[in-house]
């Protein structure tokens, strides 16, 4: 989720694989407009705005703080559209809060190397910034579960999550 | 090359290099040779090409046999197919990317290194500390 940046299109490029960006926090201000959802779902809102084609699967999907400035309802919503293109291995990464005090982080991320994320200031901060922490986003992830949970500091989590096997 | 007062609707082909400064609708087909769309370029069609740089504005599919570039202006939306893809600095991106570098670049990507990546603590602050897992 997000733009692409050039660490991350660089990085990924030494590899044998396919990236699809969704640059959903350009759509902020539009999904945050109350009346979206009366004359569709919200999930059918996302399956639009993400475009991705019938039988594409994802082995990795990276949220970035993106949850951080949807309602826990649109981020259920967009998990739902997420569905279909998930598998039993997919693992997923976001930023959430430890405390719901803690500020916008005002950053864009990027991948540099398989150990190092590269941060960027935003040129402004988002609209809707309205953060979750783990137990809350727990309620909605889906078919998403959090493997490992880590503190980062000024209150920041770091999740790694995990796609369930479907029975 | 097609100067900037030019506008082309239809399927541009050919054996030669090409420059794009104006606006071509349709497709543009140059397998064995490089395609740049300029900085006043707007192409809103599929291009096929052994090397892309995009200067200007794309709107379509990129094939490129070697590589894609979009340069610090350029902007592409659509979707990009090509061993090497390189985004400059300021470069804007919308869609898909895929690369199939062929053999000597093939690698298997590090899915559980990247599951793993964590931001270093900055200087002067707590250590990351984690709390939970499993």
């Amino acid at each position: 989720m997000g733009g692409a940046l050039p660490e991350t299109v660089d990085f990924f490029s030494r590899y044998r694989c396919k990236l699809h960006f969704v640059d959903l926090f350009d759509e902020l201000p539009r999904l945050a407009e109350p009346a979206l959802a009366q004359d569709k779902p919200l999930a059918q809102h996302f399956r639009e705005l993400m475009r991705i084609q019938a039988g594409v699967q994802f082995d990795l999907c990276l949220f970035w703080d993106l949850f951080n400035f949807l309602r826990l309802d649109a981020v259920a919503a967009l998990l739902n559209a997420l569905e279909p293109h998930l598998h039993g291995d997919t693992r997923a990464h976001c930023f959430a809060v430890h405390s719901l005090k803690t500020d916008q982080s005002g950053m864009v991320y990027g991948i540099r190397e398989v150990d190092q994320i590269n941060l960027r200031p935003r040129p402004a901060m988002l609209p809707g910034y309205s953060p979750h922490n783990q137990g809350q986003l727990e309620r909605v992830l889906g078919r998403f579960s959090v493997t490992r949970s880590v503190l980062l500091a000024q209150s920041r989590l770091e999740l790694l999550l995990s796609a369930n096997r479907q029975t | 090359m097609i100067g900037p007062s030019i506008k082309i609707k239809g399927e541009v082909s050919g054996d030669e290099d090409l420059l794009i400064q104006g606006k071509v609708e349709g497709t543009i087909s140059l397998g064995n040779n490089e395609v740049v769309v300029g900085e006043s370029g707007e192409v809103n069609a599929d291009i096929i090409a052994k090397t892309v740089r995009v200067d200007g504005k794309v709107k379509g599919d990129i094939t490129g046999k070697e590589s894609v570039v979009i340069s610090r202006i350029g902007n592409v939306r659509g979707n990009i197919t090509a061993p090497r893809v390189q985004l400059e600095d300021g470069g804007i991106f919308k869609g898909s990317i895929d690369m199939d570098p062929g053999d000597e670049a093939v690698k298997k990507a590090p899915q559980a290194a990247v599951a793993s990546a964590t931001i270093p603590a900055p200087e002067n602050k707590a250590p990351i500390r984690d709390i939970k897992s499993g």
